[in-house]
């Protein structure tokens, strides 16, 4: 399975850098990278104290669920979703195969220039993931400094009160 | 599967709570939120897209992050999947990325085809990414030991455990957070030691 084992710190200059003039491009508030299994890759934009986590998780959900229903109306190129607010958009673009680029922008910007930009920086990014995964498919983490048989290295529950 | 960011030094993995309908998967997650012991900002909030009556509807989410390691922060997302057998399509969709899974089985001796038929659902929607349970460490946590009406563990063992490589099995009663940390803890050491075994050099 195609996957993203290692980013280095060239691979995250490389999209943030492409993210910031993204973002300035389109007048957005902020973008993110998000894989389809739900992680957040990294992101870029004044989006204060936004659980940044969670919106990842739940973008990668919900186009996820609407890839699906494409898959259920025969139609291969659901490769957006757009979400309207009183204040605030979301739209959720596919990068490739494994990741996807959620944008955050105000009422104020029109969808239209968001889209326009927004195919740019996917090829961008898209680009740059290609070269993460194809420079060390195997890529692991060393732990060997870890020590698995001790559980304070682990979950740990509150003691009762 | 895992994600290592160099840059900002954090190993994210997912874990994935598979099992029947009703069965405990939820509870756990709640379980887990509200008696881990972490450091401030270290746990996101528990997120249910659940239906009207609390059945999960699309996933139960919870982001939390544990030990450090040589500088790189481990985040965990811990996801639920709906039980429901007519959620198959969402079940599909949270698996996608899946690192590690604690497949929670309900224990009463009348819920026995629905774990059976709920872990053969789960081989199945593997499969249909090109994974298989030989590959992805999985551990099964026995839920609800406290009703009268409860199977042997050794039935729930040959029922669920009888493939050629045994798995870590837990008695929980997760309503009480018994067997929730200790399957946590074990899925997080195979899902590490994976990481041990499959570890190479660095990137500077």
């Amino acid at each position: 399975m195609a996957t993203l084992p290692q980013l280095i710190e060239e691979d995250i200059r490389q999209l943030d850098d492409a993210l910031a003039e993204f973002i300035r491009q389109a007048d957005a508030i902020g973008a993110l990278i998000i894989d389809k299994g739900g992680f957040l890759i990294t992101h870029k934009g004044d989006m204060g104290e936004l659980d940044l986590t969670t919106i990842g998780a739940l973008a990668s959900g919900a186009f996820m669920a609407s890839q699906t229903i494409a898959g259920l109306v025969n139609e291969k190129n659901f490769n957006s979703t757009f979400q309207q607010g009183e204040k605030f958009s979301l739209y959720i673009l596919e990068v490739d195969e494994e990741c996807l680029l959620a944008i955050i922008f105000t009422s104020q910007t029109g969808l239209g220039i968001v889209k326009y930009y927004s195919s740019n920086v996917a090829s961008s990014i898209a680009k740059q993931l290609t070269a993460a995964r194809v420079r060390n498919p195997d890529g692991g983490f060393d732990l060997s400094v870890l020590n698995l048989a001790d559980p304070k290295e682990l979950f740990r529950k509150k003691n009762k009160r | 599967m895992a994600i290592i960011n160099q840059a900002t030094k954090e190993l994210q993995v997912k874990i994935v709570y598979y099992g029947p309908a009703m069965g405990g998967k939820t509870t756990n997650l709640v379980q887990v939120h509200d008696h881990v012991q972490t450091n401030a900002g270290n746990k996101g909030k528990l997120v249910s897209l659940a239906t009207s009556s609390d059945r999960t509807l699309f996933f139960d989410f919870l982001p939390i992050e544990a030990m450090t390691i040589k500088g790189f922060k481990t985040k965990f997302q811990l996801y639920t999947v709906p039980g429901q057998v007519i959620y198959n399509t969402t079940r599909q969709l949270v698996l996608r990325g899946v690192d590690g899974i604690v497949f929670v089985a309900d224990s009463q001796f009348e819920k026995m085809p629905e774990n059976v038929e709920s872990f053969q659902n789960l081989m199945d929607n593997l499969a249909a990414q090109k994974l298989n349970l030989a590959e992805i460490p999985y551990v099964l946590q026995y839920n609800k030991r406290d009703l009268p009406n409860v199977a042997p563990v050794e039935y729930m063992d040959f029922l669920l455990n009888n493939r050629e490589v045994q798995v870590p099995s837990f008695a929980g009663t997760a309503h009480k957070c018994e067997g929730v940390f200790e399957s946590l803890n074990m899925i997080t050491r195979m899902l590490l030691q994976k990481f041990i075994n499959q570890s190479v050099p660095q990137y500077a």
